[in-house]
């Protein structure tokens, strides 16, 4: 199977923002986070990856990872190979995941999976190039990453990674938009909002008021977060090869309840709806504030500047999960008929059932 | 539909206001860094400069009805609660025109006329003072809100822990603010807190926790903004962790042998100052002059403080016996 290697990269400070204070959203311990990690590494083992780059952390993940290799050290088997990427200045930002990541594509990871919340994802994304990415949730607006056991994701990273399961239907091009403001520009994974704030602070958007256009690569009716908006006015699925764009305003005649962040459900004014197809330029036509990519204040602009917005086709690779284990399970991957010991004597050629 | 917190822009006397302090801190301590190496100032002093976001962005959404109480690194929100700096300055030279007649000190600076409870020798000993306070502001009601600033070290101080549990339980307007530095004097948070983000303890007391910035303004501000509502408003107590660096060492004569290049990026990169500057001079919601102006200002206002503190008396022997009960 040659070098199956997974990257896995997890966000300390996701899940730790205003959202908490502001309108109740879930916190998610830096305890869990780390064990998601090693029963990830269960399932990994159990599909053939060897080798596991992990990223290091001062939130406690990688330290925590580290302790239960300790642990485990001596009893024989069960968890693939851990390398730590250390020996990196940490600078509790979001570019230690840009850093993480860039080297474990480098190093040859096959698959890389991120633990973090949309912000995190679009960071992954952002660094991870063509190598395919799993995106897990553990932050706060939890759109892109998919809310799922870690065993199932870690049993499907390794399924693509070790090349048991072909990436064929399985691992997906996503679309994604890019907010530019001069030679300034940021990714977003799910929708691109322009808001009148006129400040970063303390990143995430809450008030529907100060906003004035919203961009989405998709927009689905049971998504939470500002994509939400329109996904109850024009819903846009994952898959389809355009987006949705709209003017927002408090006074409009067309008013949308929307679930625009955890625990908050708002009235949202919405104006015009149109398309976006890729590659055409949309202008910002508020006249000075900040843009919120994935939900999170991100670039400030200020009047001149006039900031676009465009939707791309060639988003990061993603793993679809349920359609890698559907495919596990038509090849057979997991499955035998032989008693204990006896090998693969009923299964499939590409079983990976292994002898205990 | 769920609760929100009204925001609104910071107005320019505002944004005035908060360069105006956190300029004021930087260059007390700037002051004091370099007037105690001289040799002129009794006991230890502990420096503030490099978390003035955080002193400022909490106190500018408090008001006359509110209490904070501070800690042994205190001169900060002593200036963010509006103490008089030149008392300050005479307090730190132990001098009679003192805010505490020259008897407590860097560590001991109190202007109850301000709300300022004190700054705090005991690590860990303001939570359960704003307890008391808050508890005294719902009884009364008088809306005020009581803010425990405490550190790192601190958090792992059972009197934290126990105030933030009756925070909790009596609904308290409370807020704890954890000033995360990095180091218990030379100890590692990394190591020594054991979830690692302070206000994950926030979930085990049924509060929101939250990790800020502690080096942008704004974002301190905004944040402290919704937990002051929330407190006012009844919605009980919230932890703010800050995530910072302090650019000097534990204590004036700390030799920092346990870090090493974090201090000159934070300077460089991070400065809470630098950064507040270039934000508003790029929105033009203040101009250079304006902020080169309050430079200026405060760097008199410094000035005539140390001039004043060292032409002042200090205690007479007669002061021994005073200041030592107070009548409530």
């Amino acid at each position: 199977m040659g070098d199956a290697i997974v990257g896995v990269v997890a966000n300390p400070l996701s899940g730790r923002d205003i959202r908490r204070l502001v309108t109740q959203a879930s916190v998610f311990p830096t305890a869990e986070k780390a064990n998601m990690i090693l029963r990830m590494l269960t399932a990994f083992e159990a599909v053939g990856v060897h080798r596991v780059l992990l990223g290091t952390d001062l939130g406690g993940i990688s330290a925590a990872v580290f302790r239960a290799l300790g642990r485990r050290r001596g009893q024989g088997g069960g968890w693939p190979e851990v390398d730590f990427l250390d020996g990196q200045p940490i600078r509790q930002t979001a570019q230690d995941t840009t850093d993480a990541v860039r080297r474990m594509v480098t190093a040859g990871a096959r698959v890389i999976v991120c633990l973090g919340g949309d912000g995190t994802a679009r960071v992954t994304a952002a660094a991870a190039g063509d190598v395919p990415m799993l995106a897990l949730s553990t932050g706060t607006n939890n759109t892109f990453p998919a809310v799922r056991e870690a065993t199932i994701a870690g049993l499907a990273a390794g399924l693509v990674a070790t090349g048991a399961v072909p990436p064929d239907g399985v691992v997906t091009r996503a679309k994604m938009l890019e907010a530019r403001v001069g030679d300034r520009a940021e990714p977003a994974l799910i929708d691109v909002a322009v808001s009148t704030e006129r400040h970063v602070g303390t990143r995430a958007v809450w008030d529907p008021a100060t906003l004035t256009q919203l961009f989405c690569a998709f927009a689905e009716p049971d998504a939470v977060g500002l994509s939400s908006i329109l996904g109850q006015l024009s819903p846009v699925a994952r898959h389809e090869p355009h987006g949705v764009t709209a003017r927002l305003a408090v006074g409009a005649a067309r008013q949308v309840l929307a679930p625009i962040a955890p625990g908050l459900v708002a009235p949202v004014g919405v104006g015009e709806i149109e398309p976006m197809r890729p590659g055409r330029v949309h202008p910002v036509d508020t006249p000075a504030g900040v843009i919120a990519v994935d939900g999170e204040r991100e670039l400030t602009f200020e009047p001149g500047e006039q900031p676009t917005v465009r939707l791309r086709a060639d988003g990061p690779w993603c793993i679809d999960v349920p359609a890698v284990l559907a495919a596990s399970a038509r090849l057979g991957l997991l499955s035998h008929t032989g008693r204990r010991g006896q090998g693969n004597q009923g299964g499939t050629q590409r079983s990976l059932w292994r002898n205990l | 539909m769920t609760d929100t917190v009204e925001r609104e822009a910071l107005s320019r006397e505002q944004l005035l206001s908060a360069y105006r302090m956190m300029r004021a801190i930087r260059e007390f301590e700037e002051r004091v860094h370099a007037e105690f190496a001289t040799g002129g100032i009794p006991g230890f002093v502990h420096l503030y400069a490099g978390e003035e976001a955080s002193a400022v962005g909490v106190c500018s959404n408090l008001d006359g009805r509110d209490t904070i109480a501070s800690t042994h690194r205190g001169h900060g929100h002593c200036i963010a609660k509006g103490v008089n700096v030149g008392e300050m300055m005479a307090e730190i030279y132990g001098r009679r025109t003192g805010s505490c007649h020259g008897k407590g000190g860097s560590m001991h600076i109190a202007d109850l006329s301000k709300g300022m409870l004190g700054a705090n020798g005991i690590v860990g000993g303001g939570p359960p003072l704003i307890c008391g306070t808050a508890l005294a502001a719902k009884l009364k009601g008088t809306g005020g809100v009581s803010v425990a600033f405490f550190g790192d070290g601190a958090s792992n101080q059972g009197t934290t822990l126990e105030s933030m549990n009756l925070a909790s339980v009596w609904n308290l307007p409370a807020i704890f603010v954890a000033e995360n530095n990095g180091y218990a004097e030379t100890t590692s948070s990394t190591w020594s807190v054991a979830s690692d983000n302070i206000a994950d303890r926030a979930a085990g007391f049924g509060m929101p926790g939250v990790v800020v910035d502690g080096f942008d303004f704004f974002a301190v501000h905004e944040a402290a903004r919704a937990a002051v509502a929330r407190a006012r408003g009844g919605g009980g107590p919230t932890l703010l962790e800050m995530k910072f660096t302090r650019y000097y060492g534990h204590f004036e004569g700390d030799q920092q042998t346990y870090r090493a290049g974090e201090v000159e990026h934070a300077r460089a990169e991070l400065d809470c100052l630098k950064r507040f500057a270039a934000r508003v001079r790029r929105t033009g919601e203040l101009s250079q002059a304006d902020l080169d102006a309050i430079d200026a200002e405060v760097g008199a206002m410094i000035d005539e403080a140390v001039d004043e503190a060292k032409a002042a008396p200090p205690p007479a022997e007669a002061d021994l016996l005073t200041d030592v009960y107070v009548r409530y």
